[in-house]
């Protein structure tokens, strides 16, 4: 998931939250509030009854009565004084019922006990529950828009700001991550973003890049020198041999010394040219630029190399049935993938062995088999033979495991999938995954 | 045919002078960019062999002055850098060929050949060997009339055998020459003398190959 989806999902999330926990608490809070206020207005009541009371003399009211009695004509509050016991002392705010002219009603009454002229007096000061909550429900209500509201208006700066705060990191992937083809030597600038982590974060990117630039230009460099240093010796040693060869006066046993000398010199000039290929491949020095059609490339190699079918008598079947089209790669590699891999399968083959070429379509990917009825590989060996110098079938002493290791660093920087399968003394079969290559019945 | 040879090594520079003067070539040397643009100044060459790797700079950029004093000639660049971009520039600055060291004296004598073909537009006269005539422009080979098919390899085998006549030329380099860089170590093995023999097979109808001597534990020549 990305960040700001996340951020965003996360901020909607806790603002949810908040009204939904808001909504359940509501009515306690409103009611907790409303019965604070009427509390208070009870004891400001009683404060007026009593500032009355000493003012006017408690006879005024009382009258001679025993009591007195108060309410409201749709009896929402009343006030009632009686003579209490001498000894009696209450204060307190409680609601009960209260049975005023026959109608039963549940009040919040106040009970205070107060002393005029030496004798106590016991004060009631009623209000109807009915008359207290009759504003929950709009308070509630109001409060619940006013909430609403104030939650949408913060969602919208929350996401308008985490967008602004996001996009430097945005920015950052798709200028530095997303579609870059190494080696990189296109330089955007700088990320524009005021947050240190994103600074640093982009800075740090530029400069491991740059970091492998440089030790990419360093291998590059060293494979170009070591190439003239190898090369060299080699191109006066075979020059020098044959000018020697080409004199009419030379001896025939020296002659053949000398193609024995030519020969090494070859086998030397063929390993150093395989390892510099190597490297040139793993440090990417062959543009991918070309298309290139699979059978006809797979036909060309075959021209190049049918020659060497004669020797042992084999017989080889292509079947490729599909034709298709290998975009953004190397046309020269690629013709030396399939020239070695052909070459192996004839090297390593019996006499009236053969080789069969197939293709098919595996789901989006595109599967070439090359089977032969050669020597086969030991399982055991079967995981090293695309390594180096690494040679298998030591009975026979031909080739010097480079083959291999080049079809390996071909089909690495072409990502093409490369499986061995086989069996010793009935045969090997390589298969090669092109991914998501569209191929077409001619 | 005069040529100049840009080569800092030394005895590289004389193996080939030594192999071109055999080759009836007149061959001047210079082993630094600064000589070589002396001696282009005041002479004028047919083909000049320029190395990249030069003590006081790349050879590359000898090209354009060189060809500003000698536009005639045919550049030959020879290089054991090895890198894509080496050959395409030298092309593009308007080499003529381009050969990877190490490469063989019978490649670069083959080579410079095909550029005066090319080039200097050189008619060569049919090459007559035996009762044979062979057309190295059109390919083809004739014995009277009739014309014989070779395979173009078999061609390739052949006429490298008589562009380097009275010459004993080693499987390898046979090899070199008609497969490249796909030319397999295993010199031993007989995919030369397969060509041969069909070679002989296919000339043997018409009249004797008498010519195309096998050198034993050497190689093939063919005797003119």
């Amino acid at each position: 998931m990305k960040l700001s989806t996340k951020l965003i999902s996360f901020i909607t999330g806790s603002k949810l939250a908040v009204v939904l926990l808001f909504i359940i608490s509501l009515p306690f809070l409103v009611d907790g509030l409303v019965s604070e206020y009427t509390n208070n207005s009870l004891r400001r009541q009683q404060d007026k009854v009593i500032r009355n009371v000493k003012k006017n003399g408690i006879q005024h009211y009382l009258q001679g009565d025993d009591s007195y009695g108060s309410y409201t004509m749709l009896k929402e509050e009343y006030i009632a004084l009686e003579p209490a016991k001498s000894d009696l002392r209450i204060d307190t705010i409680k609601t009960e019922q209260r049975v005023v002219e026959q109608d039963t009603l549940t009040y919040r009454i106040l009970m205070h006990t107060f002393v005029v002229d030496q004798k106590s007096y016991l004060m009631e000061i009623g209000k109807t529950i009915a008359s207290i909550n009759q504003y929950n429900k709009p308070l509630q209500r109001i409060a619940l828009y006013v909430l609403m509201s104030l939650i949408v208006f913060t969602l919208i700066i929350d996401l308008i700001f985490t967008r602004i705060l996001i996009q430097p990191l945005g920015k950052i992937i798709s200028t530095r991550l997303v579609n870059r083809k190494f080696p990189f030597r296109d330089h955007s600038p700088a990320v524009a973003t005021s947050t240190q982590d994103f600074k640093y974060l982009d800075e740090s990117l530029v400069l491991l890049m740059e970091q492998i630039n440089d030790a990419f230009e360093k291998e590059r460099e060293f494979t170009a020198n070591a190439s003239h240093e190898l090369m060299t010796p080699i191109s006066i040693l075979q020059n020098k041999m044959e000018n020697m060869l080409s004199d009419e006066h030379l001896p025939d046993h020296m002659a053949m010394k000398i193609v024995e000398m030519m020969k090494t010199l070859g086998r030397l000039k063929k390993i150093s040219n395989s390892l510099l290929l190597i490297s040139r491949i793993e440090n990417e020095q062959f543009a991918k630029s070309a298309t290139v059609n699979l059978k006809i490339l797979i036909i060309e190699v075959m021209e190049e190399i049918s020659h060497r079918l004669t020797d042992k008598n084999l017989r080889i079947d292509i079947n490729i049935d599909r034709d298709t089209k290998l975009k953004q790669v190397n046309q020269d590699l690629l013709f030396q993938l399939f020239y070695n891999l052909i070459n192996n399968a004839i090297k390593y083959n019996k006499e009236n062995g053969s080789i069969s070429i197939t293709d098919e379509m595996r789901g989006n990917d595109y599967l070439i088999n090359l089977q032969d009825t050669g020597i086969g590989i030991t399982k055991e060996e079967v995981p090293f033979i695309f390594d180096r110098f690494r040679k298998t079938n030591l009975r026979e002493q031909v080739g010097y495991g480079l083959g291999l290791a080049i079809v390996k660093s071909i089909a690495t920087y072409h990502h093409i999938d490369i499986k061995v399968v086989s069996a010793l003394q009935q045969g090997t079969t390589f298969t090669l995954t092109f991914r998501n290559v569209i191929s077409a019945h001619p | 045919m005069k040529v100049l040879i840009v080569e800092d090594e030394k005895t590289l520079a004389y193996e080939m002078e030594d192999f071109l003067k055999k080759a009836f070539y007149v061959c001047d040397l210079a082993h630094t960019i600064k000589s070589g643009l002396e001696k282009i100044g005041v002479n004028s060459y047919d083909y000049i062999l320029l190395d990249l790797g030069l003590p006081d700079g790349d050879g590359l950029s000898l090209l354009p002055a060189a060809k500003k004093h000698n536009p005639d000639a045919a550049y030959v660049i020879l290089t054991a850098r090895g890198n894509l971009e080496d050959r395409i520039a030298g092309l593009d600055l308007g080499a003529d060929d381009y050969l990877a060291k190490p490469f063989s004296l019978l490649e670069l004598q083959s080579r410079m050949q095909a550029i005066a073909r090319r080039k200097f537009n050189i008619k060569e006269e049919l090459l007559r060997l035996g009762d044979f005539s062979i057309d190295l422009q059109k390919r083809v080979i004739h014995c009277g009339t009739e014309q014989i098919e070779l395979s173009r390899k078999e061609f390739d085998l052949f006429s490298y055998l008589l562009l380097h006549q009275n010459r004993v030329l080693t499987r390898m380099q046979l090899s070199e020459h008609i497969w490249g860089t796909f030319a397999d170590d295993d010199y031993d093995s007989n995919y030369i003398d397969a060509h041969i023999k069909n070679i002989r097979k296919k000339l043997n109808v018409h009249a004797p190959t008498d010519f195309l001597e096998t050198v034993r534990g050497v190689g093939y020549r063919i005797k003119n």
